[in-house]
């Protein structure tokens, strides 16, 4: 055991070493570096590839809209059936056949329901995260930035929602339209809760800092202060937990299919997919691995791509040099604002303690549900 | 899961009451999907346990009430009384006559005479006699109900007693019956004749339990309580707080969704009793001891399991955890069951039927616009996607009223039209149609994948013809029918498989169950004869009549009979059909024994 | 700090009382719980609907109806007005009835999930923070990553599938095949190397010993049937014993303190000792007889350690406690096995020991080692289900924070003045990672409460989760709230706990009176 750290610090093999010395003296900035970080996160590098490898094949294949996509078959048709719906997907050598994935009972053809499913998946993850993101980040900004009673009235408001089932929202969205628009809504809807604790927990934390005193000083008004000063500071809490929101979504909406409350038929999404299929495990298994394996990718990539950003923005990160990136030793919570303590309790890098708290609203097993639904 | 919104929705409810089609004393086709057991005879063996999966949850001792009348409930209350008839897998009235005597004293007026053997007891060892079945009469006769209800169901007047789950069409028609000198019998009179006088009365709760907790003396109390109470008159209500206490513990006594702690409330009359029931997860059934008829328990015990989920229930089946399961039916759980080892796959027809219902009012006002829409449904498309798969033999159905292996049934298809509408015509409704573009809003249960996969063909075909289809998919479709948002509906119907007295219920004008509002007035004179008519020929002819005035009325067509499946371990002797009726594999509990060699 | 926890609990009730408010509402308008009686052609269909109306007070309109539920509702929390009222089921079951079964059933699911998967997920990562961007660390996220991005249904479906049917028809025949062998073998080599990372030649040896220590137990376990007659047998016990007694003193104290160590290992044989003298007592356990052993041990361990341990004895004691539990643990857990295939072979269970659904076997009537192992094999596939699904989570903010820690000055500081890593690690950033985890666990119980409802579907299981869904489906608003107030309080509770929690734990932050 005694080893360990002298052996981490540089364990080889891991993954490509920044040049570190001229980064310091030419002076990235901000953005900059965290580029550099994040191109540097293998993993987070090869998920963006993969991640909008699915999203290019989902939209051009079946297309959007009506702009049809180049696949011969759309999701609702149903053609006949061919060799008892066996998938045709051919590896060596390549070739899609008439059917890659398959087909259904009724003759849909399943590489077309599958990436339609990707298709609303993506859209109602991306919906979510964006409104998710959107609400949390006004809402968390204004309770943080202002504080007194602004903020009671906001976090008391937010503790109120975080205690609402998203199934409930999701079975009232059921009974009331059909489409996956209203329904990522409302998901979006319940889901920014988590959001914006954190990013008034990070605001409670940067309005202390000397350069919003400098702005003030300089006569900026409070939105400029807000939108040009502290929220630039606060990104990497936000897109950390955007991706992880999205993540999040995709897997609830998942676990509402398979409670019916999700995307209703004839539209699809990859969890409908599956948990409609899932009696065919063991003698169509193809209408059921084919979804499960995109959400599965879907999943994994955001999470990683949310990994690198959070390794990007973090800056502590061991890969660069910790001890020229100075952190304030601010305490927001320790200065005593009680209900901070939920929020940002470790004061000193707003970055991790956002790695620490983000997930805290969200569904720490998402395809469960449980939490979103029973908070 | 979602598949099982029909029998959840419907069947549950439609449990124990006499619903259409007239199968009264015909067998419906039971041909199994592999042979079955040959086990029939060799097994001798006793003990053992069987654990049967069920969907539901049990929650109540008397599924005869309203809210009790659950499959569970029923099944758990099947194997626990003994009963004046039972319906066998064939779909034939059975009756047990180790327990009672039921006779047809005379045709006109209609007059039966029930008679209660000897030496019966509950298992707590008092008499079952002419009180309990007297009990049984007040309830399903409706005797006493004065109420009277405004339109939104709200009672205005009077008071309505037993809440009774069944119609009370039949024994309405009778006045208190007349007690037996042994105190054993009771015998019926009816003022008009009824067809299904021989489903319409069965020993129900006891009399002396329920005398007791409605603060009666003992069940000759509540006979004379009954006896002084006159029929009930809506116009002139009368109070009668004594019975009301006796029905409002008769409704809501026996509600249980534990194992009581007074052992009154799950009392037995037949070869099985409840020995324990954990919540919401399983009930347990020991042999009544007392119990001396001839269905006499061989097993040591039978365990109904609650689960919901039909992958889970037919995943426990291969891990044997419970060796019978009843899922839906469909290609992907037909083929798991027979993917398990050990196991006897029973497959048959349901008395079940998806069809769709057009309104006849709004774009289908005009009867062309009916037919032509009609034209375009791809009956034999949707067969080969949803039953084919499951039974290759299995054909379009082509009646409402009758199953293909009723006499009837094909007399009824020379003349109801709907052969007609095997394949889409689309010419054929373009040109009735005479290039009209009607908008149709189609509604179906968006969770039940079958009606997804009827829409998808019909909405299909009936493009091509030039109608514009609106998709009014919705979870909460039962509550839309009826209520005119829509144009036309996809669902289904199950009947008990006896009796005939449901079909004015769903084809008379202004009857609660007419969802699209079909009317024809010498149908409903037919109809109205039908219930009347005793002798099973003529009720065949009758049924034949109208169901030809249904068909041409263009507002429904069916489209399959749903098939139905369990599967059995190996072990288990004693299954060796499917039964079709809400009763399942429970109809015979009596003659279920294990054999654990095999 | 009184008036700081008044404060929060006032602003919590108004905040229970606007969202039941909402949520009441947003069930009310999902739908009409009449619909199923509506679309049936039941003979009684009006009597029903009236039934129903009456027993929900459909009648009235949502606005008004939740006063009357909040009516009742407040009963519960009012002393001397009487009864809890929480409405009735659509079966006419009174909601307060339903769930005092659920939360038990839902209680018994999540808790031992809850422990082992934060036990196991700190535990990784603490490792993986302490290997930060090795192919352990890199391995581990992935993992993590993949369990966490796979819906449930779809695990449990491989987990019934792979745990259940196949690994009770293997248990009618325990023999493991020697390409099997050879496959776990291999992998558990490749598992140890990656695992104590060090040169190649170290990795190497540890490689090859971990492939040959697994293979001869795997086939040793082959050859003796051990799977259907399983035992551990007192040398088992002994040796694991010794192992816990080096583990926890490593942990604790340092192999240096010898005094932790005898301790640990006097723990260790007098567990020996208990193990035959306690036989007889076995016939007759009881949950409490367990329960008084297990305390009865760790007394007794902390008593050695006292009189072992000379001026440092809180270390010893300590170690001597951990290794006591973990003997006391072996020789209970060796009992269970000597019942197993008692269990196995009962008529009810009839040699597939391994449950797919539901919490217990009904039926099954058994002394305290059937029912345990009844218990035992109902849970232990949701219990893996929902550990695979959270591991990720506590994984991830235990690696973040272990990270965060040892990049802080103390832990430099105490590097500098010479402390072994050991102690770095344990005594200085283990500690200090822990509090911000404090906090998460108490909020993550609150949030367990509400029961997994997924998880309780698909294995059948009876709990909040699935009465809250019932009801959801069957836009029945009661059952809904009974599980949302009873979620909604411990959500609450536990989140001031976590507040309080920290507060305590870290002396920087206080809460504002």
């Amino acid at each position: 055991m005694t080893t360990i750290l002298e052996n981490t610090a540089d364990v080889p093999g891991g993954k490509p070493v920044l040049p570190e010395k001229p980064e310091e003296t030419r002076g990235l900035s901000q953005g900059q570096i965290v580029r550099k970080r994040f191109f540097g996160h293998t993993g987070a590098v090869v998920s963006i590839f993969v991640l909008a490898a699915v999203l290019v094949l989902s939209i051009s294949a079946i297309g959007l809209g009506p702009i049809p996509g180049w696949w011969k078959y759309g999701y609702t048709e149903t053609p006949a059936l061919m060799n008892g719906g066996h998938p045709t997907l051919q590896l060596f050598p390549f070739s899609l056949g008439e059917h890659p994935f398959g087909q259904d009972r009724v003759g849909r053809d399943m590489f077309a329901m599958t990436l339609r499913g990707a298709q609303i998946s993506l859209f109602v993850m991306i919906v979510v995260g964006a409104i998710a993101a959107l609400v949390g980040v006004l809402i968390g900004a204004s309770a943080g930035f202002f504080r007194g009673k602004t903020e009671a009235i906001l976090m008391r408001f937010t503790d109120m929602v975080i205690i609402i089932p998203a199934l409930i929202a999701a079975a009232v969205v059921a009974q009331a339209a059909k489409g996956p628009v209203l329904l990522a809504i409302f998901l979006g809807l319940v889901s920014w809760t988590g959001m914006a604790r954190l990013v008034r927990g990070d605001f409670l934390s940067l309005r202390e800092r000397e350069f919003v005193d400098a702005a003030r000083l300089a006569g900026a008004s409070n939105s400029r202060i807000i939108f040009k000063h502290i929220l630039p500071n606060a990104v990497g809490v936000i897109t950390v937990n955007t991706t992880l929101l999205m993540s999040a979504a995709i897997l609830t909406e998942t676990a509402l299919s398979y409670v019916g409350l999700g995307i209703q038929a004839p539209d699809t999404s990859l969890g409908k997919l599956i948990s409609d299929n899932q009696a065919a495990f063991s003698t169509r298994p193809w209408l059921f691995w084919w979804p499960g394996l995109f959400i599965v990718v879907i999943c994994l990539t955001i999470n990683f791509i949310g990994d690198g950003l959070r390794d990007a923005f973090d800056p502590r990160q061991k890969k660069l040099n910790v001890r020229r990136v100075k952190e304030s030793p601010d305490r927001p919570d320790a200065q005593g604002v009680p209900a901070l303590v939920n929020n940002a309790p470790s004061g000193p890098s707003s970055a991790l303690t956002s790695g620490l708290y983000q997930n805290l609203d969200q569904p720490a097993d998402g395809g469960e549900g449980n939490e979103e639904t029973h908070r | 899961m979602k598949i099982r919104r029909l029998s959840a929705g419907v069947a549950v409810i439609a449990a124990g009451a006499l619903v259409l089609t007239a199968c009264s004393n015909e067998p419906s086709d039971n041909a199994s999907a592999s042979p079955s057991a040959s086990s029939s005879g060799a097994a001798s063996t006793t003990g053992g346990t069987v654990t049967v999966s069920e969907t539901n949850e049990f929650f109540s001792f008397n599924p005869s009430t309203a809210n009790g009348n659950t499959d569970i409930n029923s099944k758990i209350s099947l194997a626990t009384n003994s009963h004046l008839y039972y319906i066998d897998d064939q779909l034939k009235v059975q009756h047990d006559d180790s327990f009672a005597k039921t006779e047809k004293l005379s045709d006109d007026p209609l007059t039966v005479k029930y008679t209660i053997n000897e030496g019966k007891k509950w298992s707590d060892g008092e008499p079952i006699d002419a009180n309990d079945l007297v009990l049984a009469w007040a309830v399903f006769s409706g005797y006493y109900d004065d109420a009277k209800t405004d339109d939104s169901g709200e009672v205005v007047s009077g008071a309505s007693y037993f809440s009774y789950a069944g119609s009370t069409l039949g024994l309405g028609l009778t006045d208190f019956p007349e007690i037996g000198d042994d105190g054993r019998s009771i015998t019926l009179k009816y003022s008009k004749p009824f067809s299904d006088w021989e489903v319409a009365l069965d020993l129900d709760r006891p009399a002396h339990v329920v005398a007791k907790n409605a603060g009666l003396a003992d069940a000759a109390a509540l006979t004379d309580l009954l006896k002084n109470t006159p029929r009930g008159n809506p116009d002139k209500p009368a109070k009668n707080d004594a019975l009301k206490k006796v029905a409002d513990f008769y409704n809501t006594g026996f509600d249980s969704k534990t194992l009581p702690s007074d052992p009154e409330l799950y009392l037995s009359s037949g070869p099985y009793i409840v020995s324990d029931v954990q919540e919401g997860q399983s009930v347990t059934l020991v042999p009544n001891k007392t119990y001396d008829g001839d269905q006499t328990p061989k097993l040591d015990s039978i365990v109904m399991r609650t689960i919901a989920d039909p992958s889970a229930a037919i995943t426990a089946l291969k891990n044997g955890e419970v060796d019978v399961v009843s899922p839906q039916a469909n290609a992907d759980t037909l083929a798991a069951l027979e993917g398990v080892p050990g196991v006897q796959v029973h497959q048959g027809l349901q008395l079940a039927f998806d069809h769709i219902d057009l309104n006849s009012t709004g774009v289908f006002k005009d009867k062309n616009v009916r037919e032509a829409f009609l034209k375009t449904i791809p009956r034999q498309a949707i067969l080969d996607a949803i039953i084919t798969p499951l039974d290759p033999k299995a054909t379009v159905l082509n009646s409402v009223l009758f199953v293909p292996a009723q006499p009837g049934y094909a007399k009824t298809i020379e003349t109801n039209g709907f052969k007609d509408f095997v394949e889409p015509d689309i010419a054929g409704a373009k040109e009735l149609l005479g290039g009209k573009t009607p908008t149709v809003k189609l509604l179906y249960n968006i969770n039940n994948p079958n009606r997804v996969d009827a829409y998808t063909l019909i909405a299909k075909s009936a493009k091509e013809a030039g109608f514009k289809i609106v998709d009014e998919g919705d979870v909460d479709w039962g509550s839309r029918l009826g209520d005119g948002s829509y144009d036309a509906s996809i669902f289904g119907w199950i009947n008990s498989g006896v009796g005939v007295s449901g079909v004015p219920q769903i084809y008379g004008t202004g009857q609660s169950s007419n969802f699209n509002k079909m009317s024809d007035k010498a149908a409903d004179a037919q109809m109205s004869e039908l219930i009347q008519t005793i002798d099973p020929a003529a009720q065949e002819d009758l049924q034949v009549q109208i169901e030809q005035k249904i068909g041409a009325t263009f507002t429904t067509l069916p489209f399959f009979q749903s098939v139905g499946v369990d599967a059995v371990a190996d072990r288990v002797k004693g299954i060796d059909t499917y039964n079709p009726n809400q009763n399942g594999v429970w109809w015979n509990t009596w003659e279920w024994t294990v054999d654990d060699a095999s | 700090m009184l008036t700081y926890i008044t404060r929060r609990v006032l602003a919590s009730l108004l905040i229970l009382l606007g969202a039941s408010f909402i949520v009441y509402m947003l069930v009310a308008y999902s739908g009409d719980p009449l619909a199923e009686i509506k679309s049936s052609n039941s003979p009684s269909k009006e009597a029903r609907i009236a039934q129903r109306t009456e027993a929900l007070h459909l009648d009235v309109p949502p606005a008004l109806r939740y006063f009357i539920w909040l009516g009742g509702a407040v009963k519960c929390v009012v002393p001397f007005v009487g009864q809890c009222d929480l409405g009735v089921t659509l079966q006419n079951q009174p909601v307060t009835v339903a769930l005092s079964t659920a939360i038990p059933t839902t209680l018994q699911l999540v808790t031992t999930a809850a422990v082992l998967a934060i036990t196991i997920g700190i535990s990784i990562g603490i490792v993986t923070a302490l290997r930060q961007y090795s192919t352990l660390d890199y391995g581990v996220t992935f993992v993590t990553f993949l369990f966490f991005s796979l819906p449930i249904f779809w695990v449990a479906v491989l987990l019934k599938e792979f745990g259940a049917i196949k690994f009770n028809t293997f248990l009618y025949d325990p023999y493991i095949k020697n390409s099997t062998i050879l496959l776990i073998s291999l992998v558990m080599g490749l598992l140890w190397a990656v695992l104590l990372s060090g040169s190649w030649k170290r990795r190497g040896i540890t490689f090859v010993s971990a492939f040959a220590v697994t293979a001869g137990v795997l086939y040793f376990l082959s050859v003796t049937r051990w799977f259907s007659e399983p035992s551990l047998g007192i040398v088992v016990i002994l040796v694991t014993g010794v192992a816990i007694a080096f583990g926890s003193t490593v942990l604790f104290a340092g192999l240096r303190n010898r005094r932790a160590l005898y301790s640990s290992l006097i723990m260790v044989g007098l567990g020996g000792v208990a193990y035959y003298a306690l036989q007889p007592l076995w016939d007759r356990a009881t949950l409490w007889l367990v329960i008084g052993l297990g305390i009865l041990a760790i007394v007794a361990g902390w008593l050695v350690g006292r009189f072992m341990g000379g001026y440092d004895h809180q270390q010893s004691s300590r170690a001597a406690m951990l290794t006591s539990f973990g003997v006391s643990g072996l020789v209970l857990l060796d009992q269970f096995m000597k019942n197993w295939s008692r269990y196995a072979s009962d008529p009810h269970i009839r040699q597939r020991p391994i449950a797919t659904i539901g919490a217990e076997t009904p039926g099954l009537n058994g002394d305290f080692w059937l029912t345990g192992i009844d218990k035992y094999t109902h849970l232990v596939l949701p219990t893996i289900a929902l550990i695979l699904i959270s591991l990720a989570s506590y994984t991830r903010y235990s690696r973040a924070s272990m990270l965060e820690v040892m990049g802080q000055d103390y832990v430099r500081t105490g590097r500098a003045k010479g402390l072994s890593e050991r102690v770095v690690v344990t005594r200085h950033a283990f500690r200090n990672a822990l509090i911000p985890l404090a906090t998460i666990v108490a909020i993550d119980i609150g949030a367990l409460i509400g029961g997994a409802v997924i998880t309780e579907s698909v294995f059948s299981f009876k709990g909040m989760g699935v009465l809250f869904l019932n009801g959801v489906r069957d836009h029945s608003p009661n059952p809904v709230m009974g599980v949302f107030l009873v979620t909604g309080i411990t959500a609450v509770v536990f989140n001031l706990i976590a507040d309080l929690a920290y507060s305590a734990l870290d002396p920087r932050v206080r809460v504002k009176a």
